[in-house]
């Protein structure tokens, strides 16, 4: 389990390091937490031609800083970070709630939020929470800085429509509903989802549910919205009919993987049941 | 039940002597860091291999290339299966499986692979990297076969056959034991309940994967081996074979080892590798194994196929057990083999006279099967207290009636089971009803059936279990073929600072023999427990012995520790009383650091100046030999049959499968306990182990493609502190009658239980739904299908 040979790149400037993955022409790799690539390394399961490590830009990656209604975090913000920031608590609870999902204390020491999205796992759970709380990439290349919205980032399993050359530089946040509710089932102790369930959305005074969003991990080969389920709720209040019918058209969008954590079938017969539990939840006010 | 409950011996004769919950010795070097383990001795010049596997489960070998690997710089040697078979010979078994004929392989596959992992080529070269790139660079041409990884499956006429060279099927032996007129009585029974158990295919993961350092020294004729094992001179011995050496000339070293768990019961490949090369090279050679190569190239465990059947009369009394099993050996054979323990203890703790029992095994393309703690235990008691709980439905009973009226009696012991098993002594029943007690189980019972209000469904589950510990004797073992003792063997020798060194072949492995032996040393002669130095593992240095399996280290060493005790303490004191002017030892007693006479307190004689007047022969009685050091080897008599109980209670989530283990109880008799403390940490090692088998782990084979789809620890569910429930402990101490101090094994005991409690407690929890669980492990995955299938039959019927 030893890599095979890379060149090593320690960039002292985003800008270099954007430099850096451009002349590598797609074959480098970002190295931030590592709590992903290094095993892949080990497992020479990834080859790349360099390895660019972007540990030294705390300074332009690290910082968490509101404005206005929004909140944007920096790519190589740790989970730990997340977990203890009082601003991410205030702001953004459901962010700081999920990191005690993630790996155990070491991996969330080192792990950092742009990896974990740049890395794109169907079952992690931050690329989960940026795609219900509605998050926005913010990626940088050669030609300048652009903006993606997370409901356009994943294409698929470990993969997403960052270029090559392109360096994921900060999650951007709009304001978050006020409630919350998170769920996740693994075959271990934090081991990978086999199903994670989200919900979000504010309650009104009248007991009417808005700006409500449903997503899924671990059910398809990306973190996906319920968008039919969230459409049946939104504007509604939630009696148990509603939140059963809400929860069956949440498995329009599933499409389990067959895998050693699981079958499809048990995953298909999850979905429904889960995202109804979590809805039931969030309506008799148990948040997160 | 609290008089045979184990007090805790604060006032044993000796502090830290038998009984007392002394300090791990091991503990200080360990938790600073200064602990030494394989991969931590660094020799000078050193030079590391990396191994090239066949990443088929069978294939033929065409052509091997190795001229771009030998190209690269850094690369030293590369061996092929050619160069082995030319070198060595084939490796040999310790524990060959009995009517089995021998399937020899070299350290290298020659013409044919025959599972996911075998060594192909082997390479050294200045690092480890250097070497796994070199690795990839050595083209092999394979021409894959077909392959089978199902164990019944290997069975069927139309499966390839893996050794035709040897066999004509994939069935490498059928082992046959019983007792009495089973059929008879099956056929007399009015009940008879019967079906297939599956038990999953797990691995021990020692957290120090297999490792070793070799070093030849032409001149000197000595290769020198620094070894992960649990049995160094059983190392010795295979190395000699498979090398053509003599056995003077190896060494085998075994330091801290980080884990065993019966995995490291011998050579493998690799060993035999890193000594060739390092004999051609004349410059030590490293190789530690890494994870991937330690899921694929370390022996697996447990797979097996159990059809397991029961005759009763009305009333739930039982009349005869069978249980046809078929073991998966995997591709070949390993240092011990499939479990064959599932015989001995298939009948359990109950009085059942008439029996049968039939080990089959089958060879498969998957990786080799060798002995892990439990060793068929936890596999058959799954197969035999399911059963036991469907026999209990059948006639009307509550299981634990159903036990405590089948449940052999103190008087009824020593019992010969149809199994071949010699129960010594014991008190079963007293264990199940600790259990019983703690969990409140009348309680559990009047509370009902209905959900809670969370939807749950609560169910309690029991088993109760006998464990073979230690070896009947070298004749038992020599009529299987056992190409080892059942004795241990010890030796202690005084120094000059008035301690005392005590050497054995046991290496160290989390099994705190160091502590423990020490122990009972103490106990014996009265020396302070600390003034104890033990060294383990060198071959060079300790005497030739067994090895830590079986759970026989105390069952054996502790006659051997005591009788060398005794003679060193008895020259001691012959020497003491001749230097305190005295007649005789009458009186004369070791107290720690001294020798002391109790009617004289005055008069006492520092240990250190007895001993030295021994080393150096001064001052020591007139005939007398000078020298004071002492070897004992001890066989007992019997093995030692430990026993206990378990009970889980659950809460079964209905709509999911899932479940909560709110209570797991376990209670279990190891005899006179040398170390309590060290008892539990067993125990409670051993369940954290049985619950991964019990609830998540499964190592998997493609049926398409044969490869294993599990093998990183990313897929291997093994738990964490955080998966296994809290487990509470109770204990009982009834003395074995066969075995010095009364001791009785203990480091497997935990591993037997968790299966069969959880899933008697989940089938309980669903009894209403009909479920009837066969398969580890219980996943809630398999409960929900279970459920489906249960309301699909009540459906359709």
């Amino acid at each position: 389990m030893k890599p095979a040979p890379f060149d090593y790149i320690r960039p002292a400037t985003v800008a270099q390091a954007v430099d850096a993955l451009d002349q590598h022409a797609g074959m480098a790799r970002v190295l931030a937490g590592g709590q992903s690539l290094v095993p892949m390394l080990g497992m020479r399961l990834m080859r790349p031609s360099a390895l660019i490590d972007i540990n030294g830009l705390e300074d332009e990656l690290g910082r968490i800083e509101c404005s206005g209604s929004e909140t944007t975090v920096g790519a190589l913000v740790r989970y730990a970070t997340l977990e203890r920031s009082p601003v991410i608590s205030e702001r953004l609870p459901l962010l700081a709630h999920v990191v005690r999902y993630i790996g155990d204390r070491q991996v969330r020491n080192r792990g950092t939020l742009g990896g974990a999205v740049a890395q794109s796992d169907p079952t992690g759970e931050m690329g989960l929470v940026c795609l219900a709380l509605g998050a926005s990439v913010l990626a940088r290349g050669s030609g300048g800085e652009r903006t993606i919205p997370i409901e356009q980032f994943f294409e698929g399993s470990y993969a997403n429509v960052l270029e090559p050359e392109e360096l994921l530089v900060a999650l951007r946040f709009p304001l978050a509903p006020s409630r919350c509710r998170f769920f996740e089932r693994g075959r271990k102790h934090n081991d990978f989802a086999l199903i994670s369930v989200v919900a979000v959305g504010s309650e009104d005074a009248d007991g009417r549910w808005h700006d409500v969003r449903i997503a899924l991990g671990g059910i398809n080969d990306r973190p996906v919205l319920a968008p039919a389920a969230a459409a049946r709720l939104e504007g509604a209040r939630w009696d148990a009919a509603a939140i059963e019918e809400a929860a069956q058209l949440a498995l329009e969008v599933a499409d389990p993987p067959d895998d050693v954590r699981a079958s499809a079938d048990y995953r298909r017969h999850l979905v429904p049941v889960h995202v109804r539990r979590v809805l039931t939840d969030l309506a008799a006010g148990e948040d997160r | 039940m609290s008089e045979t409950t184990i007090e805790r011996d604060r006032t044993a004769q000796r502090p830290n002597g038998i009984g007392a919950d002394a300090p791990r010795k091991e503990d200080d070097r360990l938790l600073r860091g200064d602990g030494r383990f394989t991969d931590d001795v660094d020799p000078a010049r050193a030079l590391h291999m990396a191994v090239g596997r066949c990443p088929f489960p069978h294939a033929r070998i065409l052509a091997v290339d190795v001229s771009a690997a030998s190209e690269l710089e850094g690369v030293r040697q590369i061996l092929v299966g050619a160069d082995v078979a030319r070198r060595s010979e084939p490796i040999s078994v310790l524990r060959p499986v009995p009517g089995a004929p021998p399937l020899p392989f070299y350290a290298l596959a020659q013409d044919v692979a025959v599972f996911e992992g075998q060594p192909i080529v082997s390479v050294v070269a200045t690092s480890r990297a250097i070497a796994e790139d070199a690795v990839e660079l050595i083209e092999i041409d394979y021409d894959p076969l077909p392959h089978v990884s199902d164990t019944i499956g290997a069975l069927e006429p139309d499966a390839p056959v893996l050794h035709p060279g040897v066999l004509s099927s994939n069935l490498l032996a059928t082992n046959p034991q019983g007792a009495g007129e089973p059929e008879e009585r099956m056929a007399q029974a009015d009940v008879v309940v019967e079906d297939r158990f599956h038990i999953n295919r797990v691995t021990g993961l020692p957290m120090e994967t297999r490792a070793i350092v070799a070093q030849w020294r032409p001149g000197a004729r000595e290769l020198t081996v620094h070894h992960s094992t649990q049995v160094p001179h059983l190392v010795r011995k295979q190395l000699a074979e498979s090398l053509r050496m003599v056995e003077g000339e190896i060494r085998v070293i075994a330091g801290d080892v980080g884990g065993g768990f019966g995995l490291k019961l011998g050579v493998y490949p690799e060993d035999v590798l890193a000594c060739l090369h390092a004999i051609d090279l004349r410059q030590p050679v490293k190789w530690v194994e890494d994870r991937l190569e330690h899921f694929r190239a370390t022996t697996h465990a447990r797979e097996s196929v159990h059809d397991f059947r029961i005759g009763a009369t009305a009333d739930g009394r039982i009349l005869a057990m069978t249980n046809t099993y078929t073991t998966d050996l995997g591709g070949l054979n390993s240092p011990f083999g499939s479990a064959q323990l599932s015989t001995i203890v298939f009948t359990g703790p109950y009085k059942v006279e008439d029996g049968y029992v039939e080990r089959r095994v089958a060879i498969t393309n998957k990786t080799p099967i060798g002995a892990y703690r439990g060793y068929g235990q936890p596999e058959v008691n799954f197969a035999r207290e399911r059963l036991i709980d469907r026999l209990a439905r059948r006639v009307g009973k509550d299981p634990l009636e159903l036990r405590r009226q089948n449940m052999l009696r103190p008087e009824d012991l020593p019992f010969r089971n149809p199994g071949g098993g010699l129960y010594d002594s014991g008190d079963y029943l007293a264990t199940l009803e600790l259990v019983v007690d703690a969990v409140d189980y009348d309680g559990l019972r009047r509370a009902g059936r209905g959900p809670r209000p969370d939807g749950r469904l609560v169910g309690v589950g029991l088993t109760s279990f006998v464990e073979r510990t230690g070896y009947a004797s070298a004749k038992f073992l020599a009529n299987r073929g056992s190409q080892f003792g059942a004795h241990e063997s010890v030796t202690l020798r005084a120094n000059r600072s008035g301690g005392i060194d005590l050497y054995t072949g046991t290496p160290t492995f989390g099994q705190s023999s160091e502590t423990a032996f020490a122990q009972v040393c103490a106990s014996v002669i009265g020396i302070d427990f600390h003034a104890i130095r033990v060294h383990a593992g060198d071959t060079g240095a300790t005497p030739l012995n067994t090895g830590a399996f079986a759970s026989r280290t105390m069952i054996a060493a502790a006659g051997a520790l005591k009788q060398a005790s005794e003679r060193l303490r008895d020259k001691a004191l012959r020497i003491a009383a001749w230097r305190l002017e005295r007649d005789g030892v009458e009186g004369l007693a070791i107290d720690g650091d001294v020798v002391r006479d109790p009617d004289d307190p005055g008069r006492s004689i520092a240990l250190a100046e007895v001993f030295t007047a021994a080393i150096i022969g001064q001052g020591i009685p007139i005939g007398e030999e000078p020298g004071l050091e002492a070897t004992a080897h001890f066989e007992p008599e019997e093995a030692a049959y430990a026993f206990g109980s378990a009970a889980a209670v659950v809460a079964v989530d209905p709509e999911t499968g899932d479940f909560a283990i709110e209570r797991f109880v376990m209670s279990h008799d190891c005899g006179v306990a040398v170390n309590p403390l060290l008892v539990e940490g067993q125990v409670q090692g051993a369940l954290a182990q049985g619950f991964g088998a019990a609830l998540s782990e499964d190592l998997t084979y493609d049926p398409d493609t044969g490869q294993l789809v599990n093998g990183t620890m990313l897929d291997y569910f093994v738990p964490t502190a955080a998966d296994i429930p809290e487990v509470e402990l109770h204990h009982t101490a009834v003395p074995s009658p066969v075995t010095t101090f009364g001791v009785r094994g203990v480091g497997e005991i935990g591993t037997i239980p968790p299966g069969a409690a959880i899933a008697n407690a989940v089938c309980d929890a669903l009894a209403g739904e009909g479920v009837e669980l066969t398969a580890l492990p219980v996943t809630p995955e398999r409960v929900w299908r279970a459920l489906q299938q249960a309301r699909n039959r009540s459906e359709t019927s």
